[in-house]
């Protein structure tokens, strides 16, 4: 019989007191492992945000950080709308009705606008155009993938793409139609949109979007800006369906997603790099009175510098509390039976075991009750993580599931775990290494 | 005459009392068992027949003297030496049985083994539970044993890594008069087949007259004189 068969036999012996035993650690280990899953994917989800293929946003002034929660991750709420004049500068002469380069043509690469303030059954409604899904991509350079249909066209006025988790959670597919609601989701019903295509899974905070073709947004109830004096001038052209766009006059967009271009160097000297271009782009806007500029990625990393990351130290004070009393449960449940031990520590004592045996069967205890304990709880951590997947999905705008994880914490946890527990049995199992055989026997 | 498997010459033991006096309880000039020799040791109670069992089985040390087990003075080797020879040359058995209760009886006698030199040997193991009768209850554990049972699985656990004597302390004691002639014979009969030398002590008459070499404490010990 091994020093492990003995171990095991022992933690058999007293089955209730080891089973709670494994239990509270389990309950522990469940816990820090679903805090530090979701976290991860919170995190996640913030830094997936920044990699979409633009590098500014511009939009009215107000909160950058806001600018880019509303823009990006489509939660808190829109700051106000810029002009459609603003918009018009980041464009290139093809693109502008008057033929000449907007103010900041040179500097940007792509220019995809947005508007926002509708939604449809709890989702973000997104006017924009082709670019979007042509021009922007999901991180990583990767661009826009369907699971079904296509992109919609500029000529197709209420046609509409899906993200996935929409599609999924309101089961609607290609030519279905959808219509969306003013303000809020007991707004105004605004006209039908068609849907043209459904996104691919993009674990990114597009999944929770519902995007339009900004010109059919721009003709619902209450989307027009009012405007004085003389009559209005082309919106651009007619929609496949005959469908008159609005003016131009009485446009506006929320934001615009922008990414910025490389300049080319003075003569015999590199291009501008494309961030370059963004730090002076940035203060051109900013100082200016149309609008602001805000770097997703800066703003992001102040959000997590000043709040995630505190957020973070706080979780892994409670983990290690957590850790520490089920620790201490160990400790607890091995000194509770240190006299029923005491007798059998003398008895093997009495047949040949050295000290180091009897310190080793009672540390093996402690780690098989530690690693029992923390796998029970590894998998209910991610049974729970499971289980509150569908509110993580639908607030954080990423895919959880039982599988999500958070490896490189996860994997520290097994060591930290067998590391506590041999720390707690350490006095027991000194109290056993220093058992008085003598007198266990004669008194038993 | 065969070597002897036990031998002590001018030990001394003595334990400091709590109130800070110092009591003699062995002072043996000398003591053999040779190998295969059965021995009843007598003594009264106090007279130190425990403490020299101790001192025999390594888990106290002497304060003066040899005690040779099997050649090796036990007196001089440290303490995991001294396990080791407990567990591999000598067997016990206790007068409460000592089983492990979590244990089977079957593991009960694994136990020992794997604290010994060799590997732990089931079949061995399962043998020596069958010699002793108890072939149908290797998976009981103690509770389910009756008190003859139990006797019977901590004789069979003294000889699991074939000592070259095994020690007894009171082993009838516990139980009830018609048992406890069961109990002498199967230690002596079991030892005799496995050539292992057999000191037992005991306090009862009857069961002392039984062995070949019956020996008082009293009559060895100088300190139990007093």
């Amino acid at each position: 019989m091994t020093l492990l068969g003995i171990a095991w036999r022992n933690i058999r012996q007293r089955l209730l007191t080891s089973l709670l035993t494994a239990l509270s650690l389990a309950l522990g280990v469940a816990l820090v492992v679903a805090t530090l899953v979701t976290a991860g994917i919170v995190k996640q989800a913030f830094e997936s945000g920044a990699g979409l293929g633009y590098n500014m946003i511009v939009g009215a002034k107000g909160s950058p950080l806001q600018l880019v929660l509303n823009s990006v991750y489509l939660i808190s709420k829109p700051i106000e709308n810029i002009s459609w004049d603003f918009y018009q500068q980041f464009l290139p002469a093809a693109q502008r009705p008057d033929g000449v380069d907007g103010t900041y043509a040179a500097s940007t690469k792509t220019a995809v606008p947005i508007c926002m303030g509708d939604y449809f059954r709890g989702f973000r409604v997104i006017g924009t155009n082709t670019t979007y899904f042509d021009r922007l991509t999901v991180g990583d350079g990767r661009p826009f993938a369907f699971a079904a249909g296509r992109n919609f066209r500029d000529d197709e006025f209420f046609g509409g793409v899906l993200g996935a988790t929409v599609a999924a959670r309101l089961t609607l597919r290609v030519g279905e139609t959808f219509a969306p609601t003013h303000g809020a989701d007991d707004g105004k019903v605004h006209d039908p949109f068609t849907v043209i295509g459904i996104l691919a899974r993009t674990d990114t905070p597009v999944d929770r979007g519902v995007f339009v073709n900004m010109e059919g947004f721009y003709l619902q109830d209450g989307h027009a800006k009012p405007v004085e004096g003389s009559g209005p001038s082309t919106g651009g052209q007619t929609s496949a369906s005959g469908h008159v766009p609005l003016p131009f006059e009485q446009r506006e967009v929320t934001a615009i997603l922008l990414e910025t271009a490389s300049l080319p160097g003075m003569p015999g000297m590199p291009d501008l790099p494309a961030e370059l271009t963004a730090m002076g782009l940035r203060t051109a806007i900013n100082e200016g009175r149309d609008g602001q500029a805000a770097e997703p990625v800066r703003e992001i990393r102040q959000l997590l510098d000043l709040f995630v990351r505190p957020l973070e130290l706080l979780l892994l004070l409670v983990t290690a509390l957590v850790v520490v009393v089920s620790a201490i449960s160990i400790l607890v449940s091995m000194v509770g039976s240190s006299l029923e031990r005491s007798r059998d520590v003398a008895i093997m004592r009495a047949l040949g075991a050295r000290r180091g045996h009897v310190l080793a069967v009672v540390l093996i205890e402690a780690v098989l009750l530690a690693v029992g304990g923390g796998l029970v709880g590894w998998v209910l951590g991610h049974l729970l993580v499971g289980a509150i997947a569908p509110l993580i999905t639908t607030n954080a705008g990423v895919s959880a599931s039982v599988l999500s994880a958070a490896p490189g914490a996860e994997l520290l946890l097994v060591p930290f775990l067998v590391g506590l527990a041999i720390l707690a049995a350490l006095l027991p199992a000194v109290a056993a290494y220093r058992t008085d055989v003598a007198k266990w026997l004669q008194g038993g | 005459m065969p070597s002897p498997v036990i031998e002590l010459v001018d030990v001394r033991k003595s334990f400091v009392m709590p109130g800070g006096e110092r009591v003699d309880i062995l002072d043996i000039p000398a003591f053999s068992l040779a190998a295969g020799e059965h021995c009843a040791l007598e003594g009264r109670s106090g007279s130190g027949k425990s403490t020299l069992l101790n001192v025999v089985a390594g888990i106290m040390r002497p304060d003066s003297g040899r005690v040779l087990v099997d050649g090796l003075d036990l007196a001089r080797l440290d303490e995991a030496r001294r396990d080791r020879v407990r567990a591999d040359r000598l067997g016990l058995v206790f007068q409460q049985f000592n089983l492990l209760p979590g244990f089977t009886a079957l593991e009960n006698v694994l136990v020992a083994m794997s604290f010994g030199s060799g590997r732990p040997d089931r079949r061995r193991a399962v043998g020596l539970l069958e010699a002793v009768g108890l072939g149908q209850r290797l998976d009981h554990k103690p509770s389910a044993l009756s008190v003859g049972q139990q006797q019977r699985v901590a004789v069979a656990r003294a000889l699991a890594n074939s000592p070259r004597a095994v020690l007894a302390d009171e082993p009838t004691a516990s139980i009830d008069p018609a048992h406890q002639q069961q109990v002498i014979d199967l230690l002596r009969n079991t030892c005799t087949e496995q050539g292992v030398a057999l000191l037992v002590v005991t306090h009862a008459a009857d069961v002392a007259s039984q062995f070949p070499r019956r020996i008082r404490l009293e009559d060895f010990n100088r300190a139990a004189r007093g």
